[in-house]
């Protein structure tokens, strides 16, 4: 459509421009560039001059090439076992009729509330040299390394998995089964020639997307990894350690290629699956069967079970004055001995909210603006918008600081701000909230919007009547998304926190290299209760606001 | 005020959507635009409603050009098929929406709002919401609040469509009465040919972007110029004028001069096919297919499979041989 043709009030056409230009430009200047930045310096060689050096020097450099295999093995493994339990929890949960799939489904979004690192530092409290299970068996356990990242990863990886295959689960249509079931198929049969193939692209995504975060995750490899080297703290090292810019981009560059094939078989994925559900498709019912629902409750349960304990340790760990020696209650421990105290726990919360706040409405224009005038900078937006997932936050806080600790760039003095920090963390998830926000664009009635511009209605009137009312909901969920992930997210910031500014998520860190175990524990315990009260009160109010409209 | 498009044309990705468009609407005309899926009338609805752009030609409203008019500032009132209320509004904000917009005072509106519901039969509905109200209550709160501004034009897109069959019927009188009352001129897409014959004063018969034919539901229907129409306005016997020739020969005499022959085809109604039970006749009765008042036949006639229309009194059973006439003032020449 050619936009600029129809004809328009002056002060709407200059609202809409604004709509896409300040997004496109924020889009370009805080992820287009740094992405440049990290290319073209993965290419400036330490002796000096332009070339591929770097990529040379990457293969005399056995240690990064120890890291990779470690990373290759460790994401192989974490991602069959994830996809694996994740498809057994996402399969209960859509097509069983088991008991207590609200404490499953509690438990999946346990992990999300946390630091990854949470995890490692769980698994510590209960399977660690000082662990409670190995003080109750009598034996000393090591959980540091492969093992113990394993299941780490894992832990943090289901609930991710879980989402996505669940949403391939909810695609079936029940006309097929009911069909299959007429033609004499057993159910078996049933779930290996319907269920398995249309949850085929479910799964295959949910695997790259397990592997990729597993093996970009820097938290739980710092605290649980022990000695068992891998990609994530290697870039650390490599950058942080040794002053090694060039080899941190070159490994940068490199951990861009798993993400990119996930995020392109992810695109394939969901065009093959929109092809193959009709829009009357009618989503199966499970029926009750006995057998069946209680062997899948055991099952998710004890998976569940697994995460709750997990995470619920660090919280009892934080309120015991030796963990697992003296179980006295105690507060000791939320008493921090870093120097900032709990100053790093309101800047994310000031950094959360900036991110969530300017994120939200960067996110809202652009989505507008595509969906108001589909042109050419509205496709270079789109395509733009979808890059950001398939790069891992340490490549992206990595990018950050080739970018912005610049002083002879204008942007340069952004470094070291809170400001940056809240950048970083919204255009770390910039794609999940486009899609989210283009996915609430639809319940926008079309038909209404034309009708009150022929009613006399501008853009103001518009956003107002039309918009708001149908979209308010996923600005709040979209919202609190990024305050969430921006609560949480370590790797991409590790790099970029200066002493004057750091953030929570980094305090656990410390702690945990200091050997204060319990206090990091406390520090965790005081990000999940901030973060869990959130989600509670998003949750009663957007159930609030779906009530309030029938 | 009279409404005149002249020459507008509209690509889509290198597909002409709209191609040579020239119409006009009356001051208190009824003009459907009716066609297929596709054929680009809503296209133009869109156009003139100012709320897609053409690539060039002129819409003319009264004296005044509207290519620099955007859609707010022309004044003009429409109803699409579904969804165009404001679910969280009640009936009297939505129907009063417009007037909010122009600053009409609050007394005045409230009098409007009213007057209108009364129109559209909805009195005593202010206080209810989109969502309490069924399909065809729906749109009438949807005609209402068009009705309200006094627009200069009213453009209805496919308004009837998402309603079940009595409820559609039963607004279609009630639309065209309502236009008829106020006197605005109106343009109505849709598809359903039954439709746009019982409601407009003109029908435009558009096919892939081009219109076919102008003309009254009659002109249309009785004489179709091109076999699109002939076909696209209910049922249809064509026939080639060889087989004219060779059958009934009597009726060439009325064919149209100016025309390459082979591209002439004769068009005759079902309702006008006239059959006589004839032993010794050639045609021979196939299907019957019965329907109330009517029955339709299928009569095998000369190689080709013709299709009657008759009173279901008349005695016919399949297998019976029939003669098969029209008279000449009951077929139309087709062209192209």
């Amino acid at each position: 459509m050619n936009a600029s043709r129809l004809p328009m009030m002056a002060r709407d056409r200059w609202l809409l421009r604004a709509c896409i230009g300040l997004p496109l430009a924020a889009l370009v200047l805080f992820f287009g560039l740094p992405m440049l930045s990290i290319a073209w310096r993965s290419l400036q060689q330490d002796s000096g001059g332009i070339g591929l050096g770097n990529y040379l020097a990457l293969l005399d450099a056995p240690g990064v090439w120890h890291a990779a295999f470690n990373s290759t093995w460790l994401g192989l493994v974490t991602t069959a076992l994830t996809v694996l339990l994740g498809f057994v929890l996402a399969y209960g949960l859509e097509r069983t009729q088991m008991a207590g799939k609200r404490f499953v489904a509690v438990g999946m979004a346990l992990p999300m509330l946390a630091p990854s690192l949470v995890l490692g530092l769980g698994l510590i409290f209960l399977l660690g040299r000082n662990g409670l299970v190995g003080k109750l068996l009598g034996v000393r356990m090591d959980v540091y390394g492969f093992w113990g990242l394993l299941l780490a990863d894992i832990l943090y990886a289901l609930p991710q998995a879980v989402l996505i295959i669940r949403a391939a689960l909810r695609h079936g249509d029940v006309r097929q089964y009911d069909a299959a079931e007429v033609l004499g198929a057993t159910p078996w049969r049933q779930f290996v020639d319907i269920t398995l193939p249309n949850a085929r692209y479910g799964l295959l995504s949910a695997a790259f997307v397990v592997f990729t975060i597993t093996i970009t995750d820097f938290g739980n490899a710092v605290v649980i990894g022990g000695n068992f080297p891998v990609l994530a703290t290697e870039i650390y090292n490599q950058v942080s350690g040794q002053m090694r810019f060039g080899m941190g981009a070159v490994v940068g560059i490199l951990l861009l290629a798993p993400a990119a094939v996930s995020i392109w078989i992810e695109h394939v994925a969901t065009r093959r699956q929109a092809r193959m559900s009709g829009e009357s498709a009618q989503p199966p019912h499970p029926q009750h069967h006995l057998a069946r629902d209680l062997g899948f409750a055991v099952a998710c349960g004890a998976i569940a079970l697994g995460i709750y304990a997990v995470v619920l340790t660090v919280v009892a760990g934080s309120f015991v004055r030796l963990w697992p020696y003296k179980f006295e209650f105690t507060l000791k421990h939320f008493n921090i001995t870093l120097s900032d105290g709990y100053a790093p726990l309101w800047n994310s919360v000031y950094v959360s909210l900036m991110a969530a706040l300017f994120g939200t409405l960067m996110l809202f224009m652009l989505a507008f603006a595509v969906r108001k005038f589909p042109g050419r900078l509205a496709q270079l937006a789109s395509l733009l918008s979808a890059l950001p997932v398939g790069v891992p936050g340490l490549v992206l806080g990595l990018a950050y600081v080739f970018t912005f600790n610049s002083a002879s760039m204008p942007w340069g003095a952004l470094y070291g701000t809170a400001a940056l920090l809240a950048l970083c963390n919204y255009y770390h998830y910039h794609t999940q909230g486009y899609v989210a926000m283009m996915t609430g664009m639809r319940n926008v009635p079309t038909n209404l919007e034309d009708a009150t511009s022929v009613l006399g209605g501008g853009t103001a009137r518009i956003l107002r009547d039309v918009y708001w009312p149908a979209i308010q909901t996923t600005l709040l969920s979209v919202g609190v998304f990024l305050f969430m992930r921006s609560m949480v997210t370590l790797s991409a910031i590790i790099f970029l926190i200066t002493p004057a500014v750091s953030l929570s998520a980094v305090s656990v860190m410390r702690l945990d290299e200091a050997g204060f175990t319990s206090q990091a524990a406390a520090f965790s315990t005081c990000i999940m209760a901030l973060v869990g009260t959130l989600t509670l009160v998003l949750h009663v109010l957007t159930a609030g606001t779906r009530t309030a409209r029938h | 005020m009279s409404l005149k498009i002249e020459a507008l044309h509209k690509h889509f990705a290198g597909v002409a959507a709209l191609d040579n468009i020239e119409l006009q609407v009356g001051a208190s005309e009824f003009v459907c635009l009716l066609g297929p899926s596709g054929c680009g009338k809503t296209t133009l609805l869109r156009i003139i409603a100012g709320l897609l752009a053409a690539d060039s030609g002129r819409i003319v409203l009264g004296e005044q050009d509207l290519a620099t008019r955007p859609a707010r500032e022309r004044g003009f009132g429409i109803v699409f098929q579904s969804y165009s209320l404001f679910p969280h509004m009640t009936v009297a904000q939505n129907v009063g929406y417009g007037l909010t917009i122009r600053r009409t005072p609050a007394a005045e509106a409230q009098q409007r709002i009213t007057q209108l519901l009364q129109t559209v039969k909805l009195a005593g509905f202010e206080q209810r919401y989109p969502a309490q109200l069924s399909g065809g209550q729906q749109q009438r709160v949807a005609i209402a609040r068009a009705l309200a501004v006094n627009p200069a034009l009213l453009l209805l897109d496919e308004p009837l469509s998402a309603l079940d069959a009595r409820v559609r019927a039963d607004l279609r009188l009630e639309l065209r009465e309502v236009q008829r009352q106020l006197g605005i001129p109106t343009l109505m897409v849709t598809h359903d040919q039954e439709e746009a014959m019982s409601m407009a004063d003109r029908i435009v018969c558009m096919n892939q972007g081009r219109i076919e034919q102008v003309g009254s539901p009659q002109d249309l229907y009785l004489r179709p110029r091109t076999r699109f129409v002939a076909n696209f306005m209910g049922h249809s016997n064509l026939m080639s004028r060889e087989q004219v020739q060779a059958h009934w020969p009597q009726l060439l005499a009325h064919a149209p001069t100016g025309f390459d022959p082979a591209s002439l085809a004769l068009c005759v109604r079902p309702e006008r096919l006239r059959l006589k039970a004839d032993s010794g006749a050639a045609g021979r009765v196939g299907q019957i297919i019965f329907l109330g008042s009517i029955q339709r036949i299928a009569v095998h006639w000369m190689g080709q499979q013709l299709l009657a229309e008759t009173s279901s009194a008349t005695p016919f059973a399949p297998g019976d041989a029939v003669q098969v006439d029209v008279a000449p003032q009951d077929c139309a020449w087709v062209a192209a």
